[in-house]
């Protein structure tokens, strides 16, 4: 079988040539900011705000920080301007229905000059209404209504009094009434005077007086109605007053708002209801009351809060908009989205009216974009169903949550629904959208268009200069220092690095932003203008070392032996693993130790990280696929005598993946054919049942863990590590590797199959099967079968053995 | 001739008043109550006036000898406003509908009297109401009344009282109407240079406050001899802090005076009914006159 040669610096790290560049710096490029490897999604989002029906919303899907939201800004920016600035709204107060306020549409900028000649229209009214009551001609005309029932009143007592003064008998104001009595001189009769009148004259005394009372009493019936028609007549002066005054400053509006039907319509309810209600526009004391309360007067309170209701409540100013407005919602609450209905305490009681409507961004959305960020959203209570409840209506209903779940019981609004038409974009991790997908039906409904992110970028010339665009961007956004294209270059390779493909670049932007800042920071200290190479090593260096605490505390302790990890001998059914942790999102590698025993047995393999639960799912299938494969390769003629079991010694936290699967299979085969391992390998990749080795994750990691700790005990040469063929691509391995690497001090092998990993790691060759049958007898494969040849010879012994006791 | 003991007006009223005339200090004000708006307005036009004039204040309420009798009378039943059957008037229900007036009226006093710090009595009289306040009121400086009260038909002219008070010659008199106050109306005096305006002009001036202004009506013959007239009177009259306006009217029939006086629209009219015009024509004009008028 022939080897596979050790890799050579070069496979180790691509470099990113900066002669590649045309440029020197970072301040030579200009031009836009094209995203480079996002053709599919820029495809959906296109389409997505191109087509003009229902439910064609965009959620735009990939890991956070791969610059979702500022790719769709950009393209937004460019298309958003050309459509055109969207309507006003405001709300009205409804003077027929006030629990109903109206909401109008008015043309961009009308609603605020509509609110502010409302405002000059209530101010106008003060002067105007109190001077036309105060004039001469009403006071004069009241007046005369006035003294007109007063002499209607008077004409008919007068005219009773002066009758009954014909007959000699008075009428007299009670305290409570009127009375009539017989008078003589002016006086009223004595009741012993009276008696002794004739019969004769007191009978026709008290028959006029019976009369007087009659008629009196009519004239007291009619009183009431005098009354009545006196209110009508002062009402109707008073509305026709009102009206005069009025009326020119309300035309005045409807001719300034002609051509918007809907104003014209307002000003007609907003007419009457002046007229109707003309008493509160005259001036009146304060109310005592009011000031022992600490009610003061403001400028419109001053007369009352009644005047709100002549106000206009401006939901949406487009008067400084240009084209469709494009909204990020960064809390996306309910009350945020749709808007809210607020309430403000007044003499202990929660009131309010339609000027307390406030707007969502929703309102302000319409007619153009909203982004939201999707996780957001559906942690907020209610928001997700108000903003689906929204687009399926096509409109902005704004409740009152409170009300809505009988939070408050007071008196709210129920506001007229507003037409909406908006794209949204959500934007959000892929399983969320994936979630989202299939467990609410509606959400495939209206968010019909996914714009999937891509996670990388092609590490060709065009990548490398979006790289390079992205870097100046950031430089001018920030006001940074230029970098020129060795520094460009370096944050190249670190993207394949972050990519953990040679081949690509990680289209993380905010990791490259912060990596342009930490290395900002470093040119600065250094006092250069200009961002260099070592200034990004440095912050690459300075990141890795803050996050190394944890990793170097365990290569101590390694060091000192508290955890056993051999480099240096050759030992039988034990291996050197290669581990990743990842504590905070910081990724290192270690090694660690697995060792393999076997015994008599009936061909098990026991993973003890399973049997006490700390093995995960994935790894205790990677050990089961090493049963299936020794079954293969040394159980096809005979059965399995032995039992093997596997652990990961001084592991302490679980284990999970099949990354140490190859490493595993290596110990066993030592430990059943007795050949010792060279404890200087260290060891990853799965393996198949086929025995294949295949590709795993954090491949870099892995090997820089095994090469710290055999740097810091001395590289002799024979150190090196067996990694699956199939991850040479992903290989971008530190500096110091590479050039121990190149001294010939550490050595990395591309393994595709576990008989190439034994020999390497044995010096023995694995053994392939002759045309007998059979595995040489010094090959691996060869005295791992003579074992379990032997083993299996013991078991039968012992059971016949066993059988012939029994008997 | 009536002396206001206002010291700032002293000067300038000796300017004005022939040296013959003889001065009664105002030093007790009654006041006619019957607890109706005009009744009250009076008692606050009187308690202005008596705290501006040191003046005593006497409220005179006097039950009304017809109405108790008639109360006695075996057929007499009471008509209310808002009740439809006619009701059997009570005589002790009357007296203490009456005895409750009395006090409300006396509480009023008190409460007003108070307000303006004055010193104030209460007197109430059983009798024939005119008769009773007039008799009530002869030791008193000053009458003040409503210029109607409780009369049945509420007429817009004088009240019963206020014509017999009239009638009978009773001086000074004050008729109030609701909405008066002395402090602050302007002051209108019919001046035609006869005693009577003379007097009616000294009052006036004894009234004038700074920041209040006064209105003379010029009545003359001729317009030379009002011209004269007011050539004389701003000779002799300057008042600080007050501004005095003349008009000038040819002496003509109360009609036309009633409306000039409306034009001015002034507000105490202060007048003689001892002038060029006849006595007749004055109380013609106190009758129709909707301003409060001071008769001197």
């Amino acid at each position: 079988m022939k080897l596979p040669s050790k890799l050579s610096p070069e496979e180790l790290y691509r470099t990113c040539n900066p002669q590649e560049f045309d440029f020197n710096t970072t301040a030579d490029i200009d031009g836009p900011i094209k995203a480079t490897g996002q053709e599919r999604a820029f495809d959906a989002i296109s389409f997505s705000m191109g087509i003009k029906h229902d439910g064609f919303n965009l959620f735009a899907l990939g890991p956070n920080g791969t610059g979702k939201q500022s790719a769709i800004m950009h393209f937004l920016a460019d298309i958003a301007p050309k459509a055109p600035a969207p309507s006003d709204w405001c709300y009205v107060n409804n003077f027929e229905k006030p629990r109903h306020p109206k909401a109008l549409k008015l043309p961009a900028g009308k609603a605020s000059s509509l609110s502010r000649d409302m405002e000059h229209l209530v101010e106008a009214l003060f002067t105007v209404i109190p001077a036309a009551f105060s004039s001469e001609e009403y006071q004069a005309q009241e007046k005369d209504i006035r003294e007109k029932f007063q002499e209607q009143q008077a004409d008919a007592i007068g005219e009773l009094e002066k009758n009954a003064a014909e007959d000699h008998i008075a009428l007299i104001r009670t305290p409570a009434g009127f009375a009539f009595a017989p008078e003589k001189d002016g006086e009223v009769l004595k009741p012993e005077e009276f008696m002794m009148l004739k019969k004769e004259e007191r009978d026709s005394i008290e028959e006029k007086i019976i009369v007087l009372k009659t008629a009196m009493q009519s004239i007291m019936a009619q009183i009431p109605k005098w009354q009545r028609e006196t209110q009508d007549k002062i009402k109707e002066l008073n509305r026709n007053i009102a009206s005069f005054a009025v009326k020119p400053l309300i035309a005045e509006l409807r001719n300034t708002y002609e051509e918007i039907e809907e104003v014209t319509k307002y000003c007609e309810t907003l007419e009457a209801d002046i007229i109707e209600n003309f008493d509160q526009f005259l001036e009146k004391e304060s109310d005592p009351r009011e000031l022992l309360l600490g009610i003061y007067p403001g400028k419109f309170s001053q007369k009352g809060a009644s005047f709100n209701h002549y106000r206009v409540n401006v939901i949406v100013d487009n008067s400084s908009t240009k084209g469709a407005p494009i909204v990020y919602e960064d809390k996306p609450a309910c009350q945020n989205l749709v808007g809210d209905i607020e309430h403000i305490s007044q003499m202990g009681t929660l009131v309010t009216d339609f000027t307390l409507i406030k707007q969502g961004a929703l309102h302000r959305a319409n007619g153009g974009y909203l982004l939201i960020n999707a996780r957001r959203l559906l942690v907020e209570p209610f928001a997700y169903e108000a903003l689906k409840k929204a687009l399926r209506t096509r409109q902005i209903r704004i409740e009152s949550l409170a009300q809505l779940y009988s939070l408050v019981s007071t008196v709210s609004l129920e506001p007229e629904p507003i037409p909406l038409d908006v794209k949204v974009i959500l934007l959000g991790e892929r399983s969320l959208y994936y979630l989202l997908s299939v467990y609410d039906p509606d959400f495939t409904e209206l968010f019909k268009v996914a714009a999937d992110f891509e996670d990388e970028l092609s590490s060709d010339i065009e990548g490398k200069l979006a790289y390079a665009r992205i870097i100046s961007s950031i430089v001018h956004k920030d006001n940074l220092h230029h970098f020129d294209k060795g520094a460009v270059a370096r944050i190249v390779e670190h993207g394949s690095r972050l990519a953990e493909d040679a081949t690509k670049l990680s289209a993380h932007i905010q990791s490259i932003s912060d990596l342009v800042h930490e290395s900002d920071y470093y040119a600065t200290a250094a006092t250069r203008d200009i961002v260099l190479a070592e200034d990004v090593q440095h912050a690459i260096d300075a990141k890795l070392f803050r996050s190394s605490r944890i990793s170097e505390k365990i290569r101590e302790a390694t060091l000192r032996n508290s955890i056993l990890i051999d480099t240096d001998s050759e030992k039988a059914g034990q291996i050197n693993g290669l581990a990743i942790y990842s504590p905070g999102g910081q990724s290192f590698g270690h090694p660690g130790r697995i060792t393999a025993r076997v015994r008599l047995g009936k061909g098990e393999v026991i993973d003890i990280e399973r049997e006490i639960e700390m093995g995960g799912p994935i790894h205790s299938k990677g050990v089961m696929i090493l049963s299936g494969f020794l079954g293969a390769r040394f159980a096809v003629d005979q059965p399995l005598s032995l039992s093997a079991s596997l652990v990961f010694e001084q592991s302490y936290t679980g284990v999970e993946g099949d990354s140490a699967s190859s490493a595993e299979l290596y110990a066993l085969l030592s430990a059943i054919s007795g050949v010792p391992i060279r404890q200087y390998f260290a060891v990853t990749g799965s393996v198949n049942q086929h025995g294949q080795v295949q590709a795993i994750g954090g491949v870099n990691e892995k090997i820089e863990g095994f090469f710290d700790l055999c740097k810091a005990r001395g590289l002799t040469g024979k150190h090196g590590v067996l990694i699956p063929a199939s991850n040479v691509d992903n290989l971008m391995l530190r500096n110091d590797v590479v050039e121990a690497v190149r001294q010939g001090l550490f050595s990395i092998f591309p393994i595709s199959d576990v008989d190439e990993g034994i020999e390497i790691l044995t010096g023995k060759p694995a053994g392939e099967l002759d045309i007998t049958g059979n595995y040489p007898p010094e090959s691996i494969n060869g005295m791992a079968v003579a074992r379990l040849h032997e083993m299996g010879e013991k078991i039968k012994k012992f059971t016949s053995s066993s059988d012939d006791k029994n008997e | 001739m009536i002396k206001m003991n206002n010291p700032v007006s002293e000067t300038l009223k000796s300017l004005v008043m022939p040296e013959q005339h003889k001065y009664t200090p105002i030093r007790h004000i009654a006041v006619a109550l019957d607890c109706s708006p005009h009744s009250i307005a009076s008692l606050t036009a009187a308690a202005e006036l008596a705290r501006l004039m040191h003046a005593d204040l006497t409220g005179i309420f006097v039950e009304d000898i017809n109405l108790i009798r008639m109360a006695e009378l075996p057929f007499c039943h009471e008509i209310r406003m808002y009740t439809s059957e006619p009701e059997k008037v009570d005589s002790s229900q009357l007296e203490r509908s009456l005895k409750l007036q009395a006090r409300t009226a006396k509480e009023s006093l008190q409460n007003i009297a108070e307000q303006f710090m004055v010193k104030h009595s209460f007197r109430v009289c059983r009798g024939m109401v005119p008769a009773e306040v007039i008799a009530a009121a002869v030791e008193a400086d000053l009458l003040v009344l409503g210029r109607s009260g409780r009369s049945p038909a509420c007429h817009k002219g004088l009240g019963s009282t206020a014509k017999k008070a009239l009638a009978e010659g009773k001086k000074p008199l004050l008729f109030v109407r609701p909405g008066f106050s002395a402090k602050e109306w302007p002051i209108l005096v019919l001046y035609d240079g006869s005693a009577g305006s003379q007097q009616a002009l000294g009052t006036a001036l004894d009234l004038i406050h700074p920041g209040t202004s006064l209105n003379v009506l010029l009545l003359g013959e001729t317009r030379e001899e009002t011209i004269e007239m007011e050539y004389q009177l701003t000779n002799k009259i300057t008042i600080p802090g007050s501004v005095i306006q003349y008009y000038h009217l040819p002496l003509k029939n109360g009609k036309t005076l009633l409306r000039y006086i409306r034009l001015v629209d002034s507000g105490l009219l202060v007048l003689s009914d001892q002038m060029k015009i006849s006595r007749e024509a004055v109380h013609q004009l106190i009758n129709e006159i909707d301003y409060p008028v001071l008769l001197v």
